[in-house]
């Protein structure tokens, strides 16, 4: 036993680990499938999207950032930005003050309230009432007390039925627009086969703790250049809840978002299968608020990928038909089964596979080079986001030794929704009242 | 140059009389002149008789302290030409059209959509089910698979939503149209014959040389308008001088005063100026509330002064005696809450 023990602490030592020198030309020169197809390809496919979009920006920065053009004669389009919120009172009011405050006139807002036990109408009224002034600017602002719990995607659906916008704008009630993005936004839109438009989400609450400055690092590498490659290859899988600017008509014909959790990946869903392009700008900044705690932020990447296997997999079923939606619906359908379901469990299975094959030992010796290949396409990872989009700050790049344990943390939460989800434990979630629940037919 | 001015003294004096003949007219007609609704009169109302046409006067009299303006009603005017003629409505926000419905908003629990009640078609077979426009499913029930979020205002030309309109006054004078926000406002009042106004009534001549414009009626108690001055003087005091002073408030049962020319005293007044200083004044807030002013007097002075007064006056169950001391403006606000009757005195 205690030969045991010195073997295997001698195998997780630091000198140990920090000889993967050895062991990492040793796998990338072998022809050893396992390593290849379930540890070094994944990290390619996250990361040349990723290396490309940099490419086309150091040669032509205006495809990946386009600037504003001088405007032109005809008028500004009408957007109406929709807010839905439950108990949002402390920050509602920012939400909508920064909303007519984004440096665009031609707007208006519209807070729905689903029923809180907050004094988030008052405080939504206080708001509106210190920003616009009397007469025809107070009624930018239009506030709708829902008498009746309803779930987020009816809620927002009031709220759009209520927008007179030709595009409408869904941000959260904890999201606040950046001073200058709307123009950014709309700016896609010149193009009329683009239905709708991803913000650039960025995390407002960064320096609240560790989990934050982390999840910044994640937001700047997954969401905005993760999201500005596949926007540019056409295949943008989500247009996020936080942020998405859409054209009006598209969602007053699609009568608004279905009932139940996803609502965002579900009208993404539909967009999609009706072929409307789907934009993404880096300069449409959107800051929001993401959890600080590891309880919260479990619970909320649960939700996540609970709501993924929902819609994507339960009600929007038949994307799976290759060729029926196009081809472009088809590498979405096959990029959601391949890096976001098969790789995860490939990998953990993989590790049992080592473990039996190879003996215990194996397993740390393989997560060691696996962190170092890691680190090093992350660090690359980072600088492009950095020059891209200015995120993550500079003082938070030492957090790149920590990232790779903060993903592994994250992995729990996520195989484990995806597994309850797949088998149907508690499928029902609170965000979602019983009498809506009871009638949602999806799942 | 005499001629002129023997000319504007007989004006001046013509004018006394017909403000005398008015007051004497409201006195007859028992000390009190309510407007009437005439929507031919400038602003909605006049006041009829006994006193025909007489606003201008009205007004200097109120102002000169022989009549009290208690208010009446406000007029909403035109702001562009004045007038009361408004045609008031909501409109719609988007397009400012007055043409609106007030329609109940329903929601499909299955799907989520949310339209008007006129959307959801009502099913042909009689059973009074609607058919949702979005998924085509009947409803039956509300509660269980439909709702009504309430009654929305939904403008039939352009088809905008929304559940608090705009309002909006057409003017039917001028045209001008303006938010109802933007509208000037005029105040109403009737007018109580004050005790001023019964003296000069009795007297049969304005009283602008006497003292009783600045007392009440043969006592050496100031009217509300002039006390109200010396406490913004003394206020402005602290501002200068940094030291506050006190005031003495007392409040008696109306049936506890003594109406004389119109005037509410209470019996107890005199031995209450007799514990005063010189420089101490007493003065009518309302008809039963009296401030005394304390100058250069803190409140402990002050708090002893009561109790003198309350041992000289001796048990006297209708009066309520409070001692505040004002070291900041805003503490002026409790006095001056008296007079409106806000709030009872500790």
């Amino acid at each position: 036993m205690s030969g045991f023990l010195h073997y295997f602490l001698s195998a997780i030592s630091p000198s140990e680990l920090l000889g993967f020198s050895r062991d990492l030309p040793e796998l990338m020169t072998s022809a050893f499938m396992p390593w290849w197809l379930m540890y070094v390809l994944p990290i390619v496919l996250w990361f040349f999207l990723a290396v490309g979009c940099w490419l086309v920006y150091l040669v032509k920065p205006a495809v990946i950032r386009p600037p504003l053009l001088a405007r032109g004669p005809q008028p500004e389009p009408f957007v109406s930005v929709v807010i839905a919120g439950r108990n949002e009172s402390a920050s509602i009011g920012e939400a909508i003050r920064a909303a007519l405050l984004c440096g665009y006139a031609n707007l208006e807002v519209i807070f729905v309230d689903d029923c809180s036990d907050d004094d988030s109408v008052v405080v939504a009224r206080r708001a509106a009432r210190s920003v616009t002034r009397y007469g025809s600017d107070a009624h930018r602002v239009r506030i709708f007390a829902s008498p009746r719990r309803n779930g987020k995607a009816s809620t927002l659906n009031i709220g759009i039925r209520m927008a007179r916008g030709e595009f409408i704008a869904i941000i959260d009630a904890d999201s606040t627009i950046q001073y200058g993005a709307m123009q950014h936004w709309l700016l896609q839109f010149s193009d009329p086969r683009v239905g709708a438009v991803a913000a650039n989400v960025r995390v407002l609450n960064s320096t609240a703790s560790l989990l934050t400055r982390l999840q910044e690092i994640e937001y700047a590498m997954q969401f905005t250049v993760g999201r500005l490659a596949t926007a540019r290859l056409g295949i943008l899988p989500i247009i996020p809840g936080p942020g998405g600017l859409f054209r009006g008509e598209i969602v007053r014909r699609l009568g608004g978002f279905d009932t139940g959790l996803g609502d965002d990946t579900d009208m993404t869903m539909k967009l999609r299968k009706q072929r409307w392009k789907l934009g993404m700008s880096v300069d449409a900044v959107v800051w929001t608020i993401v959890p600080v705690t590891p309880r919260h932020l479990w619970r909320q990447r649960m939700r996540w990928e609970r709501n993924m296997v929902k819609i994507r997999l339960s009600k929007h079923r038949d994307q799976f038909v290759l060729g029926r939606y196009g081809s472009a619906n088809a590498i979405v359908a096959l990029q959601l089964l391949i890096i976001r379901l098969a790789f995860p469990w490939a990998a953990v299975t993989g590790l049992f596979f080592f473990s039996f094959a190879y003996g215990p030992l194996s397993v740390p010796r393989l997560l060691k080079a696996y962190y170092w290949v890691y680190l090093a396409f992350l660090l690359i990872k980072m600088l492009i986001a950095r020059d891209i989009a200015g995120t993550p700050q500079p003082n938070h790049f030492w957090l790149l030794f920590v990232f790779p344990f903060y993903r592994l943390f994250l992995r729990v939460p996520v195989m484990y929704g995806q597994f309850c989800e797949l088998i149907r434990i508690g499928a029902k979630h609170p965000y979602v009242p019983d009498h809506i629940w009871q009638e949602i037919p999806w799942w | 140059m005499t001629t002129i001015k023997t000319q504007a003294a007989g004006l001046a004096a013509a004018a006394d009389e017909r403000r005398l003949d008015l007051l004497g007219r409201i006195a007859e007609a028992g000390g009190k002149v309510t407007p009437n609704a005439n929507p031919q009169a400038q602003h909605g109302y006049e006041h009829l008789a006994p006193c025909d046409g007489d606003e201008g006067d009205l007004l200097l009299l109120a102002r000169r302290d022989y009549l009290e303006q208690r208010f009446f009603d406000r007029v909403s005017l035109c702001p562009k030409c004045g007038s009361h003629h408004l045609n008031v409505r909501e409109i719609c926000p988007g397009c400012r059209g007055a043409h609106l419905a007030n329609e109940g908003l329903l929601h499909h629990f299955r799907c989520g959509y949310v339209g008007r009640q006129s959307e959801f078609a009502t099913a042909g077979d009689g059973d009074g089910s609607r058919v949702c426009p979005k998924c085509n499913r009947r409803l039956h029930h509300v509660g269980t698979e439909y709702d009504r979020l309430g009654k929305v205002f939904v403008c039939l030309e352009c088809g905008v939503i929304t559940e608090n309109p705009p309002v909006e006054a057409a003017c039917l004078a001028c045209g001008a149209r303006n938010l109802a926000e933007d509208l000037v406002s005029t105040d109403v009042f009737s007018y109580v014959l004050t005790s001023l106004g019964f003296a000069a009534v009795r007297r049969g001549s304005l009283l602008d040389t006497d003292d009783e414009l600045l007392f009440v009626s043969g006592a050496p108690v100031y009217r509300s308008t002039v006390i109200l001055e010396f406490l913004n003087q003394e206020v402005k005091r602290i501002h200068h001088f940094k030291n506050g002073f006190s005031v003495l408030l007392a409040k008696c049962a109306r049936e506890a005063t003594d109406n004389r020319d119109g005037a509410l005293l209470p019996p107890w007044l005199p031995r209450l100026r007799q514990c005063l200083r010189e420089v101490d004044l007493i003065g009518q807030l309302a008809d039963a509330v009296f401030v005394v002013i304390l100058p250069q007097t803190d409140k402990r002075a002050a708090e002893v002064l009561r109790q003198r007064v309350l041992a000289e006056i001796g048990p006297q169950l209708q009066l309520t005696l409070s001692a505040i001391e004002i070291t900041e403006p805003r503490h002026l606000a409790q006095v001056l809450a008296h007079r409106s009757g806000l709030s009872e005195p500790r």
